[in-house]
Protein backbone atom coordinates (compact mmCIF):
# COMPACT_ATOMS: atom_id res chain seq x y z
CA UNK A 1 0.00 0.00 0.00
CA UNK A 2 1.19 3.69 -1.13
CA UNK A 3 0.81 6.87 1.21
CA UNK A 4 -2.70 6.50 3.12
CA UNK A 5 -2.53 10.47 3.67
CA UNK A 6 -0.29 12.96 2.93
CA UNK A 7 1.71 15.03 5.51
CA UNK A 8 0.81 18.47 6.84
CA UNK A 9 3.33 20.08 5.31
CA UNK A 10 6.43 20.24 6.50
CA UNK A 11 7.04 17.33 8.98
CA UNK A 12 10.10 17.51 11.37
CA UNK A 13 12.66 14.44 12.86
CA UNK A 14 10.38 12.16 15.23
CA UNK A 15 11.75 11.75 18.28
CA UNK A 16 13.13 7.94 19.57
CA UNK A 17 9.87 7.50 21.34
CA UNK A 18 6.98 8.48 21.71
CA UNK A 19 4.75 8.42 25.25
CA UNK A 20 2.00 5.88 24.56
CA UNK A 21 -0.13 7.99 26.93
CA UNK A 22 -3.04 8.64 25.22
CA UNK A 23 -5.46 10.46 27.55
CA UNK A 24 -3.27 13.25 28.53
CA UNK A 25 -4.25 16.99 28.32
CA UNK A 26 -2.03 18.19 25.11
CA UNK A 27 -4.17 18.66 21.88
CA UNK A 28 -3.59 16.09 19.37
CA UNK A 29 -0.48 17.09 16.73
CA UNK A 30 1.33 19.20 19.54
CA UNK A 31 4.10 16.03 19.67
CA UNK A 32 5.51 16.38 15.77
CA UNK A 33 5.53 12.86 15.89
CA UNK A 34 1.77 12.86 15.88
CA UNK A 35 2.25 14.73 12.42
CA UNK A 36 4.26 11.93 10.50
CA UNK A 37 1.93 10.04 8.19
CA UNK A 38 1.22 6.50 8.38
CA UNK A 39 2.65 4.89 5.05
CA UNK A 40 1.08 1.15 5.33
CA UNK A 41 -0.57 -1.61 6.88
CA UNK A 42 2.51 -2.59 9.49
CA UNK A 43 2.54 1.34 10.38
CA UNK A 44 -1.20 1.30 11.05
CA UNK A 45 -0.59 -2.09 13.90
CA UNK A 46 2.36 -0.33 14.97
CA UNK A 47 0.79 2.95 15.57
CA UNK A 48 -2.48 1.73 17.42
CA UNK A 49 0.08 -0.52 20.04
CA UNK A 50 2.27 2.28 20.60
CA UNK A 51 1.44 5.52 18.77
CA UNK A 52 -2.64 5.88 19.79
CA UNK A 53 -2.32 9.83 19.59
CA UNK A 54 -0.90 9.80 16.04
CA UNK A 55 -3.67 7.78 14.93
CA UNK A 56 -6.31 9.67 16.35
CA UNK A 57 -4.66 13.11 14.62
CA UNK A 58 -4.17 11.42 11.10
CA UNK A 59 -7.68 10.09 11.40
CA UNK A 60 -9.01 13.89 11.58
CA UNK A 61 -7.01 15.00 8.40
CA UNK A 62 -8.01 15.39 5.16
CA UNK A 63 -7.69 12.50 2.73
CA UNK A 64 -8.14 9.98 6.26
CA UNK A 65 -10.41 7.26 4.47
CA UNK A 66 -7.56 5.63 2.78
CA UNK A 67 -6.17 5.29 6.61
CA UNK A 68 -9.38 4.13 7.38
CA UNK A 69 -9.73 1.69 4.83
CA UNK A 70 -5.81 0.06 5.66
CA UNK A 71 -7.73 -0.02 9.25
CA UNK A 72 -10.28 -1.93 8.49
CA UNK A 73 -8.43 -4.40 5.64
CA UNK A 74 -6.02 -5.20 8.89
CA UNK A 75 -8.61 -5.99 11.12
CA UNK A 76 -10.35 -8.16 8.33
CA UNK A 77 -6.97 -9.64 7.85
CA UNK A 78 -6.34 -10.02 11.90
CA UNK A 79 -9.73 -11.40 12.39
CA UNK A 80 -9.22 -14.13 9.38
CA UNK A 81 -6.18 -15.23 11.28
CA UNK A 82 -8.07 -15.57 14.61
CA UNK A 83 -11.06 -17.43 12.93
CA UNK A 84 -8.76 -20.07 11.69
CA UNK A 85 -7.16 -20.70 15.00
CA UNK A 86 -10.97 -21.01 16.24
CA UNK A 87 -11.50 -23.14 13.29
CA UNK A 88 -8.92 -25.23 14.18
CA UNK A 89 -10.41 -26.97 17.19
CA UNK A 90 -13.30 -28.51 14.96
CA UNK A 91 -11.18 -28.76 11.83
CA UNK A 92 -13.69 -30.33 8.77
CA UNK A 93 -16.08 -27.07 7.18
CA UNK A 94 -15.26 -25.30 10.20
CA UNK A 95 -11.66 -24.37 8.45
CA UNK A 96 -13.54 -21.94 6.88
CA UNK A 97 -16.69 -21.05 7.97
CA UNK A 98 -15.08 -19.77 11.24
CA UNK A 99 -12.60 -17.22 9.96
CA UNK A 100 -16.03 -15.84 7.93
CA UNK A 101 -18.38 -16.33 10.66
CA UNK A 102 -15.94 -14.82 13.41
CA UNK A 103 -14.44 -11.87 10.86
CA UNK A 104 -17.62 -11.03 9.56
CA UNK A 105 -19.68 -10.88 12.80
CA UNK A 106 -17.22 -8.73 13.89
CA UNK A 107 -17.45 -6.30 11.17
CA UNK A 108 -21.54 -6.51 10.82
CA UNK A 109 -21.46 -5.70 14.46
CA UNK A 110 -19.60 -2.42 14.39
CA UNK A 111 -21.60 -1.23 11.30
CA UNK A 112 -24.65 -2.20 13.08
CA UNK A 113 -23.82 -0.11 16.21
CA UNK A 114 -22.11 2.83 14.20
CA UNK A 115 -25.14 4.80 13.90
CA UNK A 116 -26.16 4.58 17.59
CA UNK A 117 -22.26 5.94 18.33
CA UNK A 118 -22.69 8.72 15.98
CA UNK A 119 -25.88 9.44 17.74
CA UNK A 120 -24.82 9.48 21.53
CA UNK A 121 -21.52 11.45 20.19
CA UNK A 122 -24.12 13.93 19.07
CA UNK A 123 -25.80 13.51 22.42
CA UNK A 124 -22.40 13.94 24.32
CA UNK A 125 -21.79 17.39 22.67
CA UNK A 126 -18.94 15.56 20.55
CA UNK A 127 -17.92 17.77 17.24
CA UNK A 128 -16.95 14.59 15.92
CA UNK A 129 -18.43 13.87 12.20
CA UNK A 130 -19.50 10.60 11.00
CA UNK A 131 -15.88 9.78 9.31
CA UNK A 132 -14.12 10.66 12.24
CA UNK A 133 -16.15 8.21 14.47
CA UNK A 134 -15.95 5.35 11.75
CA UNK A 135 -12.53 6.04 12.28
CA UNK A 136 -12.77 5.32 15.61
CA UNK A 137 -14.70 2.46 15.48
CA UNK A 138 -12.20 1.05 12.79
CA UNK A 139 -9.38 1.64 15.18
CA UNK A 140 -11.55 -0.35 18.06
CA UNK A 141 -11.20 -3.11 15.44
CA UNK A 142 -8.29 -3.34 14.46
CA UNK A 143 -6.95 -3.11 18.13
CA UNK A 144 -8.85 -6.06 19.01
CA UNK A 145 -8.38 -8.21 16.33
CA UNK A 146 -4.63 -7.41 16.54
CA UNK A 147 -4.61 -8.24 20.08
CA UNK A 148 -6.49 -11.78 19.56
CA UNK A 149 -3.55 -12.47 17.03
CA UNK A 150 -1.16 -12.05 20.12
CA UNK A 151 -3.76 -14.62 21.95
CA UNK A 152 -3.43 -16.67 18.88
CA UNK A 153 -0.81 -19.20 20.39
CA UNK A 154 -2.31 -19.44 23.55
CA UNK A 155 -5.84 -20.36 21.87
CA UNK A 156 -4.27 -22.60 19.71
CA UNK A 157 -2.46 -24.72 21.78
CA UNK A 158 -5.65 -25.20 24.29
CA UNK A 159 -8.02 -26.15 21.01
CA UNK A 160 -5.30 -28.44 20.09
CA UNK A 161 -5.82 -30.29 24.00
CA UNK A 162 -9.41 -30.51 25.04
CA UNK A 163 -12.31 -31.61 23.38
CA UNK A 164 -14.82 -29.44 25.38
CA UNK A 165 -16.72 -27.26 23.41
CA UNK A 166 -17.84 -25.03 26.46
CA UNK A 167 -14.30 -24.65 27.57
CA UNK A 168 -13.19 -23.53 24.27
CA UNK A 169 -15.92 -21.11 23.57
CA UNK A 170 -15.34 -19.51 27.52
CA UNK A 171 -11.69 -19.19 26.32
CA UNK A 172 -12.10 -17.28 23.07
CA UNK A 173 -14.90 -14.81 25.04
CA UNK A 174 -11.91 -14.09 27.82
CA UNK A 175 -9.52 -13.11 25.31
CA UNK A 176 -12.16 -11.80 22.99
CA UNK A 177 -13.35 -9.51 26.37
CA UNK A 178 -9.38 -8.37 26.86
CA UNK A 179 -9.22 -7.35 23.39
CA UNK A 180 -12.25 -5.41 23.61
CA UNK A 181 -11.41 -3.67 26.88
CA UNK A 182 -8.30 -2.21 25.62
CA UNK A 183 -10.45 -1.68 22.24
CA UNK A 184 -12.80 0.16 23.95
CA UNK A 185 -10.04 2.29 25.43
CA UNK A 186 -8.52 3.52 22.22
CA UNK A 187 -11.72 4.78 21.13
CA UNK A 188 -12.56 6.22 24.36
CA UNK A 189 -9.33 8.39 23.93
CA UNK A 190 -10.74 9.25 20.43
CA UNK A 191 -14.00 10.29 22.00
CA UNK A 192 -12.47 12.88 24.44
CA UNK A 193 -10.42 14.23 21.69
CA UNK A 194 -14.35 14.85 19.92
CA UNK A 195 -15.07 17.75 22.51
CA UNK A 196 -17.47 15.48 24.34
CA UNK A 197 -19.25 16.94 27.29
CA UNK A 198 -20.02 13.40 29.18
CA UNK A 199 -18.98 9.70 28.97
CA UNK A 200 -22.34 8.23 29.42
CA UNK A 201 -22.92 8.12 25.86
CA UNK A 202 -19.82 6.35 25.09
CA UNK A 203 -20.72 4.34 28.38
CA UNK A 204 -24.16 3.28 26.75
CA UNK A 205 -23.00 2.30 23.81
CA UNK A 206 -20.22 -0.15 24.75
CA UNK A 207 -23.06 -1.66 26.59
CA UNK A 208 -24.76 -1.82 23.68
CA UNK A 209 -21.79 -3.19 21.62
CA UNK A 210 -20.83 -5.85 23.89
CA UNK A 211 -24.44 -7.04 23.76
CA UNK A 212 -24.97 -6.88 19.60
CA UNK A 213 -21.37 -8.99 19.44
CA UNK A 214 -22.51 -11.53 21.78
CA UNK A 215 -25.65 -12.10 20.61
CA UNK A 216 -24.01 -12.44 16.95
CA UNK A 217 -21.92 -15.19 18.11
CA UNK A 218 -24.98 -17.02 19.24
CA UNK A 219 -26.92 -16.16 15.77
CA UNK A 220 -23.76 -17.23 13.35
CA UNK A 221 -23.17 -20.44 15.79
CA UNK A 222 -21.62 -22.57 15.98
CA UNK A 223 -18.01 -21.02 15.88
CA UNK A 224 -16.70 -23.65 18.13
CA UNK A 225 -18.12 -26.84 17.19
CA UNK A 226 -19.85 -28.75 14.61
CA UNK A 227 -23.19 -28.41 13.20
CA UNK A 228 -25.17 -30.00 10.41
CA UNK A 229 -25.93 -26.29 8.79
CA UNK A 230 -23.69 -23.19 8.51
CA UNK A 231 -25.72 -21.36 10.04
CA UNK A 232 -28.34 -22.74 13.21
CA UNK A 233 -31.87 -23.25 12.43
CA UNK A 234 -33.04 -21.99 15.81
CA UNK A 235 -33.23 -18.96 16.82
CA UNK A 236 -31.85 -18.26 20.60
CA UNK A 237 -30.56 -15.24 22.41
CA UNK A 238 -27.23 -15.80 23.78
CA UNK A 239 -27.86 -16.00 27.77
CA UNK A 240 -30.65 -19.03 26.97
CA UNK A 241 -27.54 -20.49 24.40
CA UNK A 242 -25.05 -20.38 27.22
CA UNK A 243 -27.54 -21.84 29.78
CA UNK A 244 -28.40 -24.85 27.13
CA UNK A 245 -24.50 -25.15 27.05
CA UNK A 246 -23.78 -25.73 30.09
CA UNK A 247 -26.28 -27.52 30.71
CA UNK A 248 -25.21 -30.67 28.05
CA UNK A 249 -21.67 -30.28 29.69
CA UNK A 250 -23.34 -31.04 32.55
CA UNK A 251 -25.05 -34.05 31.57
CA UNK A 252 -22.02 -35.15 29.55
CA UNK A 253 -19.47 -34.87 33.06
CA UNK A 254 -21.94 -36.77 34.78
CA UNK A 255 -22.66 -39.72 32.10
CA UNK A 256 -18.23 -39.57 32.44
CA UNK A 257 -18.45 -40.30 36.02
CA UNK A 258 -20.92 -42.46 35.86
CA UNK A 259 -18.60 -44.81 33.78
CA UNK B 1 43.88 -2.64 38.62
CA UNK B 2 43.52 -2.82 34.81
CA UNK B 3 42.86 -6.73 35.56
CA UNK B 4 40.58 -5.71 38.20
CA UNK B 5 38.91 -3.75 35.87
CA UNK B 6 38.78 -6.33 33.24
CA UNK B 7 37.41 -8.36 35.79
CA UNK B 8 34.48 -6.26 36.35
CA UNK B 9 33.58 -5.01 32.90
CA UNK B 10 33.27 -8.74 32.13
CA UNK B 11 31.24 -9.90 35.01
CA UNK B 12 28.94 -6.67 34.70
CA UNK B 13 27.48 -8.43 31.11
CA UNK B 14 27.49 -11.99 33.09
CA UNK B 15 24.81 -13.97 34.88
CA UNK B 16 25.95 -12.43 38.11
CA UNK B 17 25.04 -9.38 37.42
CA UNK B 18 21.63 -10.22 36.92
CA UNK B 19 21.32 -12.00 39.98
CA UNK B 20 22.13 -8.84 41.75
CA UNK B 21 20.38 -6.63 39.77
CA UNK B 22 22.31 -4.30 37.93
CA UNK B 23 20.13 -1.73 36.90
CA UNK B 24 22.68 -0.68 34.40
CA UNK B 25 23.73 -3.82 32.95
CA UNK B 26 20.23 -5.02 32.25
CA UNK B 27 19.29 -1.66 31.07
CA UNK B 28 22.24 -2.14 28.29
CA UNK B 29 21.42 -5.71 27.91
CA UNK B 30 18.16 -4.58 26.87
CA UNK B 31 19.07 -1.88 24.48
CA UNK B 32 22.08 -3.17 22.80
CA UNK B 33 22.51 -6.46 20.30
CA UNK B 34 25.05 -8.91 22.67
CA UNK B 35 24.84 -12.33 20.48
CA UNK B 36 27.53 -13.77 23.18
CA UNK B 37 25.40 -12.74 26.00
CA UNK B 38 21.96 -13.78 24.29
CA UNK B 39 23.44 -17.02 24.15
CA UNK B 40 24.83 -17.46 27.72
CA UNK B 41 21.79 -16.62 28.55
CA UNK B 42 19.97 -19.61 26.94
CA UNK B 43 22.92 -21.13 27.88
CA UNK B 44 21.99 -20.59 31.60
CA UNK B 45 18.08 -21.87 30.56
CA UNK B 46 19.35 -24.76 29.10
CA UNK B 47 21.66 -26.04 31.73
CA UNK B 48 20.06 -24.56 34.72
CA UNK B 49 16.60 -25.87 34.18
CA UNK B 50 17.78 -28.83 33.02
CA UNK B 51 19.74 -30.13 35.49
CA UNK B 52 17.28 -29.24 38.02
CA UNK B 53 14.47 -31.37 35.97
CA UNK B 54 17.24 -34.23 35.76
CA UNK B 55 17.68 -33.84 40.02
CA UNK B 56 13.90 -33.79 39.71
CA UNK B 57 13.32 -36.96 37.73
CA UNK B 58 16.08 -38.83 39.48
CA UNK B 59 13.90 -40.45 41.87
CA UNK B 60 11.58 -42.50 38.76
CA UNK B 61 14.55 -43.53 37.27
CA UNK B 62 17.81 -42.18 34.89
CA UNK B 63 15.58 -42.23 32.17
CA UNK B 64 12.76 -39.96 33.25
CA UNK B 65 16.05 -37.77 34.38
CA UNK B 66 16.61 -37.16 31.08
CA UNK B 67 12.98 -36.68 29.96
CA UNK B 68 12.31 -34.14 32.55
CA UNK B 69 15.70 -32.23 31.35
CA UNK B 70 14.97 -31.61 28.28
CA UNK B 71 11.04 -30.67 29.68
CA UNK B 72 12.02 -27.92 31.80
CA UNK B 73 14.27 -25.80 29.59
CA UNK B 74 11.51 -26.68 26.55
CA UNK B 75 8.70 -24.95 28.97
CA UNK B 76 10.45 -22.08 29.26
CA UNK B 77 11.49 -21.27 25.75
CA UNK B 78 8.02 -22.22 24.46
CA UNK B 79 6.37 -19.71 27.41
CA UNK B 80 8.86 -17.23 25.94
CA UNK B 81 7.91 -18.05 22.75
CA UNK B 82 4.64 -18.38 22.72
CA UNK B 83 3.46 -15.08 24.36
CA UNK B 84 6.25 -13.37 23.08
CA UNK B 85 4.06 -11.23 20.56
CA UNK B 86 1.51 -10.67 23.14
CA UNK B 87 3.32 -9.10 25.75
CA UNK B 88 5.52 -6.99 22.94
CA UNK B 89 1.47 -5.62 22.82
CA UNK B 90 0.35 -5.06 25.99
CA UNK B 91 3.42 -3.72 26.97
CA UNK B 92 2.58 -0.43 25.18
CA UNK B 93 -1.00 -0.52 26.06
CA UNK B 94 -0.44 -0.53 29.19
CA UNK B 95 2.73 2.28 29.29
CA UNK B 96 6.09 0.89 28.36
CA UNK B 97 6.72 1.81 24.58
CA UNK B 98 9.20 -1.75 24.11
CA UNK B 99 9.42 -3.90 20.61
CA UNK B 100 9.20 -7.31 20.46
CA UNK B 101 12.95 -7.68 21.02
CA UNK B 102 13.38 -5.94 24.34
CA UNK B 103 9.83 -7.71 25.70
CA UNK B 104 11.51 -11.54 24.17
CA UNK B 105 14.88 -10.44 26.23
CA UNK B 106 13.41 -8.73 29.23
CA UNK B 107 11.23 -12.12 29.49
CA UNK B 108 14.20 -13.98 29.06
CA UNK B 109 16.25 -12.59 31.55
CA UNK B 110 13.66 -13.26 34.41
CA UNK B 111 13.52 -16.78 33.00
CA UNK B 112 17.46 -16.71 33.31
CA UNK B 113 17.81 -15.31 36.73
CA UNK B 114 14.81 -18.42 37.89
CA UNK B 115 17.12 -20.99 35.91
CA UNK B 116 20.33 -20.18 37.48
CA UNK B 117 18.75 -20.30 40.90
CA UNK B 118 17.19 -24.20 39.86
CA UNK B 119 20.43 -24.90 38.26
CA UNK B 120 22.11 -24.04 41.59
CA UNK B 121 19.95 -26.05 43.87
CA UNK B 122 19.77 -29.32 41.38
CA UNK B 123 22.73 -30.43 43.60
CA UNK B 124 20.39 -29.99 46.48
CA UNK B 125 17.64 -31.54 45.09
CA UNK B 126 19.55 -34.79 43.71
CA UNK B 127 21.28 -35.30 47.14
CA UNK B 128 17.46 -35.35 48.76
CA UNK B 129 16.51 -37.61 46.06
CA UNK B 130 19.45 -40.47 46.64
CA UNK B 131 18.58 -39.53 50.62
CA UNK B 132 15.10 -40.30 50.32
CA UNK B 133 14.00 -44.29 49.82
CA UNK B 134 13.52 -45.51 46.09
CA UNK B 135 9.93 -44.28 44.68
CA UNK B 136 7.52 -47.48 44.82
CA UNK B 137 3.59 -47.12 45.18
CA UNK B 138 3.53 -47.33 49.08
CA UNK B 139 5.43 -44.31 49.21
CA UNK B 140 3.98 -41.79 46.42
CA UNK B 141 1.16 -40.70 49.04
CA UNK B 142 3.49 -40.98 52.39
CA UNK B 143 5.73 -38.41 54.24
CA UNK B 144 8.76 -38.61 51.61
CA UNK B 145 6.44 -37.97 48.81
CA UNK B 146 5.00 -35.26 50.41
CA UNK B 147 8.59 -33.65 51.70
CA UNK B 148 9.79 -33.98 48.06
CA UNK B 149 7.64 -32.05 46.72
CA UNK B 150 7.01 -29.45 48.70
CA UNK B 151 10.78 -28.96 48.21
CA UNK B 152 10.38 -28.54 44.91
CA UNK B 153 7.67 -26.14 45.16
CA UNK B 154 9.52 -23.88 47.67
CA UNK B 155 12.66 -24.20 45.29
CA UNK B 156 10.72 -23.29 42.12
CA UNK B 157 9.13 -20.47 44.03
CA UNK B 158 12.16 -18.79 45.12
CA UNK B 159 13.72 -19.28 41.46
CA UNK B 160 10.23 -17.68 39.88
CA UNK B 161 9.82 -14.64 42.60
CA UNK B 162 13.28 -13.76 42.16
CA UNK B 163 13.04 -13.61 38.70
CA UNK B 164 10.34 -11.80 38.76
CA UNK B 165 11.68 -9.18 41.27
CA UNK B 166 14.47 -8.26 38.81
CA UNK B 167 12.49 -8.19 35.96
CA UNK B 168 10.08 -5.49 38.26
CA UNK B 169 13.51 -3.71 38.95
CA UNK B 170 13.84 -3.59 34.96
CA UNK B 171 10.25 -2.57 34.18
CA UNK B 172 10.33 -0.32 37.05
CA UNK B 173 13.04 1.56 35.51
CA UNK B 174 12.50 1.27 31.81
CA UNK B 175 9.07 3.04 32.36
CA UNK B 176 9.80 5.95 35.40
CA UNK B 177 7.13 4.31 37.43
CA UNK B 178 6.46 1.75 39.46
CA UNK B 179 2.31 1.47 38.75
CA UNK B 180 3.51 1.34 34.96
CA UNK B 181 5.97 -2.01 36.05
CA UNK B 182 3.30 -3.53 38.41
CA UNK B 183 0.94 -3.28 35.06
CA UNK B 184 2.69 -4.92 32.57
CA UNK B 185 4.85 -7.29 34.96
CA UNK B 186 1.26 -8.41 36.48
CA UNK B 187 -0.22 -8.86 32.41
CA UNK B 188 3.06 -10.88 31.54
CA UNK B 189 2.50 -12.87 34.72
CA UNK B 190 -1.03 -13.72 33.93
CA UNK B 191 0.17 -14.89 30.49
CA UNK B 192 3.06 -16.62 30.71
CA UNK B 193 1.16 -18.41 34.03
CA UNK B 194 -1.56 -18.96 31.39
CA UNK B 195 0.57 -20.29 29.03
CA UNK B 196 2.95 -21.74 30.85
CA UNK B 197 0.41 -24.16 33.16
CA UNK B 198 -0.95 -25.48 30.17
CA UNK B 199 2.02 -26.83 28.43
CA UNK B 200 3.37 -28.33 31.86
CA UNK B 201 -0.19 -30.09 32.02
CA UNK B 202 0.65 -31.50 28.19
CA UNK B 203 4.73 -32.48 29.01
CA UNK B 204 3.68 -34.25 32.46
CA UNK B 205 4.53 -36.32 34.02
CA UNK B 206 7.96 -34.65 36.04
CA UNK B 207 8.17 -36.25 39.24
CA UNK B 208 6.78 -39.41 37.33
CA UNK B 209 4.48 -42.44 39.37
CA UNK B 210 5.77 -45.66 40.26
CA UNK B 211 2.80 -47.75 39.04
CA UNK B 212 2.93 -46.01 35.55
CA UNK B 213 5.60 -46.43 32.77
CA UNK B 214 8.22 -44.14 32.15
CA UNK B 215 7.58 -41.75 29.20
CA UNK B 216 8.02 -38.38 27.50
CA UNK B 217 4.58 -37.87 27.07
CA UNK B 218 1.51 -39.59 28.72
CA UNK B 219 -0.98 -41.14 26.26
CA UNK B 220 -3.60 -38.64 27.81
CA UNK B 221 -0.96 -35.57 26.77
CA UNK B 222 -3.28 -34.22 24.23
CA UNK B 223 -6.65 -34.75 26.35
CA UNK B 224 -8.23 -32.34 28.74
CA UNK B 225 -6.22 -29.32 30.02
CA UNK B 226 -5.09 -27.86 33.19
CA UNK B 227 -7.92 -25.67 33.96
CA UNK B 228 -10.60 -28.41 33.12
CA UNK B 229 -8.63 -30.93 35.46
CA UNK B 230 -8.52 -28.03 38.31
CA UNK B 231 -11.99 -27.41 38.22
CA UNK B 232 -13.36 -31.06 38.15
CA UNK B 233 -11.31 -31.58 41.20
CA UNK B 234 -12.79 -28.36 43.00
CA UNK B 235 -16.11 -30.32 41.89
CA UNK B 236 -15.05 -33.36 43.11
CA UNK B 237 -14.22 -31.92 46.56
CA UNK B 238 -17.41 -29.93 46.75
CA UNK B 239 -19.56 -33.18 45.84
CA UNK B 240 -17.68 -35.67 48.67
CA UNK B 241 -18.10 -33.05 51.10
Amino acid sequence: MNEINQPPQSVPPPPPQIPPVINGPRALGDDPAERIPIKNIIGVIEAVLRQPRRLLFQLRQPGAGRLIGGMLLASLICGLVYGLIIGSFSGAEQWWAAPIKFTGGLLISALICLPSLYIFAGLSGSTARLGEIFGLVAGLLLLMTVLLIGFAPVAWLFSQSTNSVLWMGFLHLMFWFVATAFGLRFLDAGFRQTNARSGAGLKTWTVIFVLVVLQMSTALRPLVGRADTFLPTEKKFFLAHWGDCLEDQGQNDQSHSRR
Amino acid sequence: MHALDQELKSDSTGIASLLRGEAESMHDWLHGVDALRLARELGVILIGSGCYGAAMGWWRSPEQALFVAIKFPLIILLTTLGNALLNAMLAPLLGLNLTLQQTLRAVLMSFTISSAIMGAFSPLIAFMVWNAPAMAAKNISGTTYNFILLTHVMVIALAGITGNVRLFQLLSRLGGSRAIARRVLFAWLAGNLFFGSQLTWILRPFIGSPTLPVEFFRESALRGNFFEAVFRSLLQIFHSN
